[in-house]
């Protein structure tokens, strides 16, 4: 060899070694390495180089690539199949073991499956939109939901940032009235005509961008559009809308529901001056911007002090005690301005902002948490019945290591095993997981059907959970078992050591500990339910029936009420602008004094007989007269609102509402609750509106939006009677009413839905925990067989047998109580955090909990323990 | 023998192994191919048709000694066997007597250059 030193590439060589037919390979390589040899004479060395890679490259044909049989693991299929078979056969010899595993994990997977669904949807909301994280949300300081009327356009003027803006105002309940028949939707908005070009929108008829641009049009979902005019195209097709006449001007797609505002129907906005100018601080919009590729965030929100300073500055001064925007700010910690959420976080991350999903990222964390939780558990089970059942695996573990079978082999044998059991607890959930979609909807909120349950992607997430659970709840067992010295192991010296029976003790501790907390998790959030719906409203909320939409009634109000008045049953029907358990809006008031000052109070017009209706106390004063006309400019006012104004005598002091308005205070009533208990009662001021329905004497401010219908006696006769009366009034709206004590109590469904997912996650961990609990005892008591029958023959009781072993496991608990109780306490304070009105969270609430675990856990093991030691002790002892 | 089950680069590797008698194995196959025929093969192709070959029973091998040149590996050796030899001889007599039975006017050479060049 003249040139010793030039090698053929050592990837080449490499790749050929790796795919090539051992058999053909020896021949093969000297072939290719003797031309290498003999180019190399003739051509440089690196031709010659690129030539043998070229020759590797060509050889790699079907005939020369390594087949299954070349595999030397031949021998590990056999082996494969021979671990599934003896993996079999010991589930199927322990029944009751693999039953408690394969059943713990099923129902833990079950949970984890509809909870993953339940997450990745959350987390999708949004998403759909074509350039969603372009999509923000105009908000009116940092957390004003709703914005001025001129905001978006001249935003989108000034900033070249600003792509495209769209109004919203919504969800509406409205009623359509298509050629004589009537419906009510309840997800309608009003929006500009940009709205197809700042949110991905499918026109399936009509224009996209002319649809919502002529007054009194509006766009309808398909499904709606089908439901009015089933045989017919909707396109086009004139319909009533709460009484006005509008033009269908396109249908659309039905949105997806993972939306923060889902519609039914669109309306376009009328060539109103409300619309088009309107004032800076009159905010009655949300606005939407589309920002333009590689806009800096923080970059345009820092322009928006100026700006809001340039056009709502003039607006703002008028009605406030400042003589200039400098003493404004002057008197605000930051300067007014606009800010911009992200659409994709409204649902989660800005629940107040979004528009009629309720979407919580507590809820999501808390979810997961529980799937977490409810899976360690039935891993721990695996686990724990794994390694306590070692002992009787440890001659099979001796025996196979005295054939030949290496560590790494025992250890994919368990593996192998824990997989089997995982799968088969899959399939298992994704029955249960069918069986209980219903219930998990009603704890979520959601409409989730089958269809969802079984997509791609969350079967994606399952299969991918399984393997971690199998490897997860395998490995340790398999690295215990596996770790066995032959020679102990087939001498039966294995025992379960005390190392291992400690963390086995450490894991059940922990399942306890998940338990008590769960439940300690429970008993907090019903008993703060109750205390919530315990507490005095300051009013009577029962036998008062509250109607909607009296708006409709206009000039026939006094009749309508003189129509439910002739029922004996009734006695006061009084009207507001809004009702008490709804939403109340707060409007801006100055003292009147030397030196005004500013707030805002929650704002109520109610009649004169609003305080007879509802039993509001009157605290000073006196309520607005039935009779009187001139109450329209006094107001009353609660304690909250009287102890901010500070004032010695408050009746006769005014407040105003700007120049010209000036309202005497004639009375204060006593503080009621106006909504949740989770607000506290903040000032409020009543304003009169008169018995015909009207706010002012020039008759353009309607008042009477709601009815509230004191009722004694017959409640059902009293409702028939009612809505015969509304019938015959306007017979093209349906008859909308509710309960003001049910309204209330739906204030608190979220955190009813919360307690329930508390419930029946608690109820599974102990559920799974006791099922591990139960197969652990009777191991424990099958190794103590032996002991227990001697200390009988002794001269032991079975109370005191039967005590040995409950002691044992009531140790556990306590352990387990005293992680829990701590967590829970921090944990639930946090979560009464947001209520105004908390219950104490007492010992009863902590430790309760923890005595329902231990009951349930002596019930468990006493049942077990208590049979064993009733046993006759000679079949224990007779056979040594 | 009513058919000989060959492919053209097969009968080829499979003529050059006999001419090679006991020396032909892939790389003196390929290079006897190159040198006679002209043709640019590569070593692959050899390789995949004495194996062929050899599965049809037309080639045995055996696998010879080490040598320097290939770093030690040792050289597989191809001889033709009796059905090989047979294939071969019935291959050149059917050839033979088709091409014997040619007569000289029906190639038909001559008449074809006027007309093709006429054409134009």
């Amino acid at each position: 060899m003249d040139r010793p030193d030039i090698q053929p590439p050592k990837w080449a060589l490499r790749l050929l070694r790796w795919y090539c037919k051992p058999r053909a390979l020896e021949i093969i390589e000297g072939d290719i390495y003797e031309l290498f040899e003999k180019r190399l004479q003739t051509q440089n060395p690196g031709a010659a180089r690129r030539m043998f890679g070229w020759d590797v490259l060509r050889f790699f044909r079907l005939r020369y690539i390594k087949g299954i049989s070349d595999l030397n693991s031949i021998n590990n299929i056999a082996m494969f199949k021979n671990y599934f078979k003896v993996s079999l056969r010991s589930l199927l010899k322990h029944k009751f073991y693999s039953f408690i595993n394969i059943a713990g994990l099923s129902l833990g997977l079950a949970a984890c499956l509809m909870i993953t669904m339940y997450v990745s949807n959350e987390l999708s909301y949004d998403s759909f939109h074509k350039d969603a994280d372009r999509i923000y949300r105009m908000a009116n300081g940092q957390n004003g939901n709703w914005t001025p009327p001129r905001l978006g356009i001249q935003a989108k003027m000034d900033f070249p940032e600003i792509e495209e803006i769209v109004r919203l105002q919504g969800p509406y309940s409205q009623t359509f009235n298509v050629n004589g028949k009537v419906f009510r939707e309840a997800r309608g908005f009003n929006a500009d005509s940009t709205f197809h070009k700042v949110f991905t929108i499918e026109f399936i008829e009509g224009n996209p961008d002319e649809a919502l641009k002529e007054p009194y049009s509006v766009v309808l979902t398909q499904s709606i559009a089908e439901k009015y005019f089933p045989n017919e195209s909707a396109y086009g097709q004139l319909v009533k809308l709460d009484g006005v006449t509008k033009k269908i001007t396109g249908v659309i797609a039905d949105p997806p529901t993972n939306t923060h505002f889902y519609y039914d129907f669109i309306n376009s906005y009328p060539n109103e001056t409300w619309v088009t100018v309107g004032n800076w601080t009159g905010n009655n919009f949300f606005t939407y911007a589309k920002l333009a590729k590689g806009t800096s965030l923080e970059g345009l929100e820092a322009k928006f002090p100026e700006f809001r300073r340039r056009y709502a500055g003039k607006d703002m001064l008028a009605n406030s005690e400042y003589a200039d925007y400098d003493e404004l700010l002057a008197a605000r910690s930051s300067p007014p301005t606009y800010s911009l959420k992200p659409m994709q976080d409204l649902h989660l991350h800005y629940p107040r902002f979004a528009l009629g999903s309720n979407g919580s990222i507590d809820n999501v964390y808390t979810f997961s948490a529980v799937a977490v939780f409810i899976l360690l558990i039935a891993c721990i089970n695996f686990m724990n019945l794994s390694t306590a059942r070692s002992a009787a695996r440890s001659k099979e573990v001796g025996m196979r290591k005295v054939l030949g079978s290496q560590r790494k082999n025992l250890i994919s044998q368990f593996l192998i095993e824990s997989m089997i059991v995982s799968v088969v607890a899959m399939i298992l959930a994704m029955g249960l997981a069918h069986l209980f979609l219903g219930g998990f909807n009603q704890l979520a909120n959601r409409t989730f059907t089958a269809a969802d349950l079984f997509a791609p992607t969350t079967l994606l997430y399952l299969v991918v959970l399984v393997l971690i659970v199998g490897l997860l709840a395998g490995s340790y067992p398999a690295f215990y078992l596996s770790g066995f010295k032959p020679i102990k192991a087939l001498k039966g010296e294995v025992k379960s050591g005390s190392g291992n029976a400690f963390l086995r003790k450490g894991l059940v501790t922990f399942q306890f500990a998940i338990s008590i907390f769960l439940i300690i998790s429970t008993a907090v959030v019903f008993t703060q339910l109750r205390f919530m719906s315990n507490q005095k409203l300051g009013f009577d909320a029962e036998q008062v029936l509250v109607v909607k939409k009296v708006s409709r009634l206009k000039q026939k109000l006094v009749s309508f009420k003189n129509t439910v008045l002739a029922n004996p049953n009734i006695t006061e029907v009084a009207t507001s602008d809004r009702y008490l358990s709804g939403f109340i809006s707060n409007y801006g008031y100055l003292t009147v004094e030397e030196n005004p000052r500013n707030t805002s109070l929650m704002n109520i017009f109610a009649s004169g007989n609003y305080q007879k209706a509802l039993n509001l106390e009157i605290k000073e004063g006196r309520f607005f007269s039935p009779e009187l006309v001139s109450d329209s400019l006094n107001v009353i006012i609660n304690e909250a609102t009287a102890k901010w104004l500070g004032w010695d005598e408050v009746i006769g002091r005014k407040v105003s509402r700007g120049p010209g308005a000036e309202f005497t205070i004639i009375g204060v009533v006593k503080d009621f609750h106006y909504t949740s208990l989770k607000r506290s009662i903040e000032p409020l001021i009543l304003r009169n509106v008169s018995s015909t329905g009207w706010i002012n004497e020039n008759m353009d401010w309607w008042g009477a939006n709601y009815a509230s219908i004191k009722v004694t006696g017959d409640f059902q006769g009293a409702v028939a009677h009612v809505q015969q009366a509304w019938e015959r009034a306007v017979p093209d709206e349906p008859f909308d009413y509710t309960f003001l004590d049910d309204s209330f109590a739906q204030l608190y469904d979220e955190e009813k839905r919360f307690g329930n997912l508390f419930t029946a996650s608690s109820g599974l961990a102990i559920l799974i925990a006791c099922l591990g609990l139960f197969a652990l005892a009777a191991f424990t008591l099958e190794r103590r067989f032996k002991e227990i029958a001697v200390r009988k023959v002794l001269g032991a009781s079975v109370g005191s047998l039967t005590m040995l072993i409950i002691t044992d496991f009531t140790k556990l608990v306590l352990l387990g109580a005293v992680i829990a109780i701590p967590a829970g306490y921090f944990v639930m304070s946090d979560w009464l955090g947001d209520f105004a009105y908390q219950m104490n969270i007492g010992a009863f609430v902590l430790v309760i909990p923890a005595l329902v675990v231990a009951v349930i856990a002596w019930l468990t093991v006493g049942y077990q323990s208590a049979k064993t030691a009733l046993g006759n002790p000679v079949k224990a002892l007779r056979s040594e | 023998m009513h058919r000989v089950n060959l492919g053209e680069f097969e009968e080829l590797v499979l003529l050059v192994a006999a001419i090679l008698h006991d020396n032909a194995y892939g790389i003196s196959v390929m290079e006897e191919i190159e040198v006679q025929t002209e043709r640019k093969i590569n070593i692959s192709a050899v390789h995949s048709a004495l194996d062929r070959l050899e599965n049809k029973g037309f080639l045995k091998s055996h696998v010879g000694g080490a040598t320097k040149e290939r770093g030690g590996r040792r050289k597989r050796f191809f001889t033709v066997t009796v059905a090989g030899k047979g294939a071969l001889d019935f291959i050149h007599q059917q050839r033979n007597d088709l091409y014997n039975q040619i007569k000289p006017a029906d190639l038909g050479l001559n008449s074809y250059g006027p007309t093709r060049y006429s054409a134009t």
